[in-house]
């Protein structure tokens, strides 16, 4: 990882860029009418979508090794060997939960370094870093299904596009609320949105069970969709290969 | 023996040779087309969309969101295609083509210019895709008229060719594909430090500062205009001057970084 | 008047490794000069230096009459270069290779179309040109760049391992295209390769490169002669076996043989075996079967370096 910069700077870069030009650009659209939080700079809004975002940039990493594994057979010589055939997955959403920890704690200090204000101090920070990392695994065993479907780096990191389209079609960087009509209707219906106004709550308004544990609830969700598709395509490929 | 022909025109028909290269290689590899196409698109929607109420601050002098954002689509989209020229030599370099050229009696400034050519050429393209989604779908209006459409295409063809120039020089520095990540990096902090997203006005603190004094804010302004209002030389003026400042400033700088590849 | 390619104590280092140390070279006009020696010794280097396209550390070079540091524009228009990986764009056919090509040297239109189309037939590849490269075999893509590399009639061609990768008939058809572009135009050609059956087949005049030195340099036959003399071993009949003995004995010292067979170093080199040949006769002595086995080129290179060239590769 150290000697490949070009493959995590930019999902660290990226978001720290938008959050500063953002958080300067848009400081006063707090000051909208029904902007939800009218107390809060905009940098200490957009904080956990910024984390979420240069997170799931992350997160086709371990998808993308996976798949280069299968095109340079490596795969091949792992399932001859007596390797246990779900400690494959469980290693691949296991890495991807770690790296997405790993970033979500760099971020988190950038962004307190740089004056963002988490109302509800540790454990709300704890909780951002848990469920970033938590979603970082939940997308990236979507991913991880492609790459095992189609065996193609190509193919996995043509999705990248498609998470910051979810990404921007949501309340990430503007409240849903300030949204206007066809637009607006997708971005309440985007799941991402409901993740992310959910983590908004816990680091502006202070740590709260309720809406820690309906975070944890819809993230936890998309994760046993996406590692139930991935443990058929991982079965469809094993039986494929015997 | 020798023959040392001597056409009239040939820097021009060696120019247009490498555009129509370009071009066809864009044709026939729709994989590299698309990206340019789809990303400003989808920037002109998401971006009217995520901040659609974001236009009722001051300074911002329209009261749709559409109408602020589609010159940033169209320049990001420009930008994006100025990477054209330069991933085409980056790939020519890695597989050896470049130095076919090379060896051909070919002027070094003919060879940029016709490698941007095929960056401006490519800039049109993804230009008008954003401006039929801006007016047919999202209710773009342009009270500056017919001269209002002229400035964006002025501008996007700007911005394709300082950035086209900015990454031949990086391409050279680097040698490699890998480098154009370097570039695109370079570009689009240089185009987000900007008033790109939203005006002076509304901008605090030390982004304030930089993009006052960006000159890409110029062409920005000047690509903008006729969709708030009037085209006039006042806005016109200081774009235009910032635009042909930084072509020949990235020109000399692709021409100098040019030393690099060839003797 | 230069000749078409001089080089005078030409070298090149790569941080600490000297890639070409000091080469001098002239070849003549019309000649095809072999640069011969195994990999990495230093011939691409040597050759991208020639073309222009690598600044020497230091030494000269001139190519068609114009130094290559000073007068690089002017070089550039008189030669033409097949490089070794035939850099060529797969998503371009072959004709609109040959037509930028044609741009790029400013031919003027109407003479480039009839040129491309007659470079396409001589190399063969008509039916293939409107074709994408990246369809072509190995065979066709060195065709379509030697083809390419005459768009503008060079004075002088480089060919960087022509036929490195190439099955043995496509091997042979190129020497048949470049010996016909030499002989019927009078090119000068320069020629790289590690194979000796290449430089023996198609060159004049060769050098033999190692580590970044010229080791050898002159026709094939004489370098070979240089090595030793050539073996000429004789069939006859039993009966005859002591007189043919001493007959071939005048010309070159005894050489170990199989039972019924003469041997002797040839003295006067290849040419002496008709005299040879007309003392048995005199004699009467009748020939049953007559071998000459000359030193080869790879024997050349190993009395030079000390190594063989052949056997590592497997050309």
């Amino acid at each position: 990882m150290v000697r490949q910069p070009q493959s995590w700077a930019p999902s660290l870069f990226f978001p720290l860029l938008l959050a500063a030009v953002y958080s300067s650009q848009f400081s006063k659209a707090v000051n909208l009418p029904d902007f939800p939080y009218p107390d809060i700079s905009f940098l200490d809004f957009i904080l956990p979508a910024c984390v979420i975002q240069g997170v799931l940039f992350g997160s086709t990493n371990s998808a993308t090794d996976l798949a280069g594994d299968i095109e340079n057979s490596f795969m091949d010589r792992l399932l001859s060997s007596p390797v246990s055939r779900p400690s494959i997955l469980v290693a691949r959403l296991a890495s991807a939960f770690v790296y997405g920890l790993f970033q979500a704690t760099i971020l988190i200090t950038i962004f307190y370094i740089f004056g963002a204000d988490l109302a509800g101090g540790v454990p709300s920070a704890l909780a951002l870093m848990f469920i970033t990392s938590l979603l970082s695994m939940a997308v990236g065993s979507f991913l991880i299904a492609v790459a095992l479907r189609t065996g193609s780096q190509e193919v996995v990191n043509s999705l990248f596009p498609l998470i910051f389209v979810f990404i921007f079609i949501s309340s990430a960087f503007f409240p849903v609320e300030l949204m206007e009509g066809w637009y607006g209707a997708i971005a309440k219906w985007n799941p991402l949105t409901w993740v992310i106004d959910w983590t908004r709550g816990l680091t502006v308004e202070g740590f709260s069970w309720a809406n820690f544990i309906k975070a944890v609830g819809i993230v936890t969700a998309i994760a046993v969709i996406g590692v139930t598709i991935a443990i058929g395509q991982l079965k469809k490929r094993l039986a494929a290969a015997s | 023996m020798t023959n040392s022909y001597t056409v009239k025109g040939h820097s021009f028909l060696v120019g247009q040779a490498f555009v129509g290269r370009g071009l066809m290689r864009m044709r026939r590899l729709p994989s590299l087309m698309l990206p340019t196409i789809v990303m400003p698109i989808f920037f002109v929607v998401a971006f009217s969309g995520s901040f659609a109420s974001v236009v009722a601050l001051e300074g911002y002098g329209t009261d749709k969101a559409v109408n602020w954002m589609t010159a940033w689509a169209v320049l990001q989209g420009a930008a994006f295609s100025g990477l054209g020229g330069g991933g085409l030599t980056a790939t020519d370099i890695e597989n050896g083509f470049f130095d076919r050229l090379r060896t051909a009696p070919i002027n070094p400034s003919v060879l940029l210019t016709g490698l941007v050519g095929y960056s401006i050429c490519r800039a049109v393209i993804p230009t008008t895709a954003v401006l039929i989604v801006s007016f047919c779908f999202l209710g773009a209006e342009m009270p500056g008229g017919g001269l209002g459409f002229i400035m964006v295409y002025i501008s996007a063809i700007g911005m394709a060719a300082f950035m086209s120039f900015f990454v031949l020089g990086i391409v050279f520095i680097f040698k490699s594909i890998k480098s154009l990540a370097i570039a695109q990096i370079v570009m689009f902090s240089t185009m987000f430090l900007s008033v790109g997203q939203a005006p002076l006005e509304a901008i605090e603190g030390w982004l304030n500062g930089v993009a006052e004094v960006n000159p890409i804010s110029h062409v920005i302004r000047m690509c903008r205009q006729g969709f708030l209002g009037e085209v006039t030389w006042q806005q016109t003026q200081p774009g235009l001057i910032a635009m042909l400042c930084l072509i020949a400033g990235t020109a000399i700088w692709a021409r100098i970084c040019y030393r690099k590849v060839d003797i | 008047m230069r000749n078409p390619i001089e080089a005078k104590e030409l070298s090149r280092t790569f941080g600490d490794l000297v890639a070409v140390d000091g080469i001098n070279l002239s070849v003549a006009k019309g000649e095809v000069f072999g640069f011969l020696g195994p990999n990495g010794a230093g011939k691409s280097t040597a050759v991208r230096m020639l073309t222009t396209l690598l600044k020497p550390t230091s030494g000269q070079a001139w190519v068609a009459g114009h130094n290559v540091m000073s007068s690089a524009g002017a070089v550039r228009k008189r030669i033409g270069v097949a490089l070794q990986d035939a850099a060529i764009d797969p998503l371009m056919t072959g004709n609109e290779l040959l037509k930028l090509q044609s741009v790029l040297h400013g031919i003027p239109k109407r003479k480039a179309r009839a040129r491309c189309g007659e470079l396409l037939e001589t190399v063969g590849l008509t039916a293939a040109g409107d074709r994408r490269v990246g369809t072509y075999s190995g065979g066709m893509r060195r065709r379509l760049d030697l083809a390419l590399s005459l768009v503008h009639e060079p004075e002088v061609l480089f060919l960087d391992e022509p036929t490195t990768g190439l099955d043995p008939t496509s091997r042979v058809a190129l020497w048949d295209e470049v010996r016909k572009l030499n002989q019927e135009i009078g090119t000068t050609v320069f020629l790289t390769t590690q194979y000796l059956e290449e430089a023996d087949q198609l060159a004049q005049r060769i050098a033999i490169i190692d580590e970044g030195r010229i080791v050898r340099e002159g026709s094939p036959s004489v370098l070979k002669n240089q090595v030793g003399a050539p073996t000429l071993r004789v069939d006859v009949w039993e009966k005859d076996y002591n007189a043919a003995k001493a007959t071939m004995a005048h010309f070159g010292e005894e050489r170990p043989a199989r039972k019924g067979r003469i041997a002797i170093g040839l003295n006067a080199g290849t040419r002496g075996i008709t005299v040879v040949l007309k003392a048995l006769e005199d004699k009467s002595i009748e020939v049953q079967h007559v071998e000459l086995d000359e030193p080869s080129l790879d024997d050349v290179f190993a009395d030079a370096t000390g190594r063989r060239l052949e056997g590592g590769e497997s050309a």
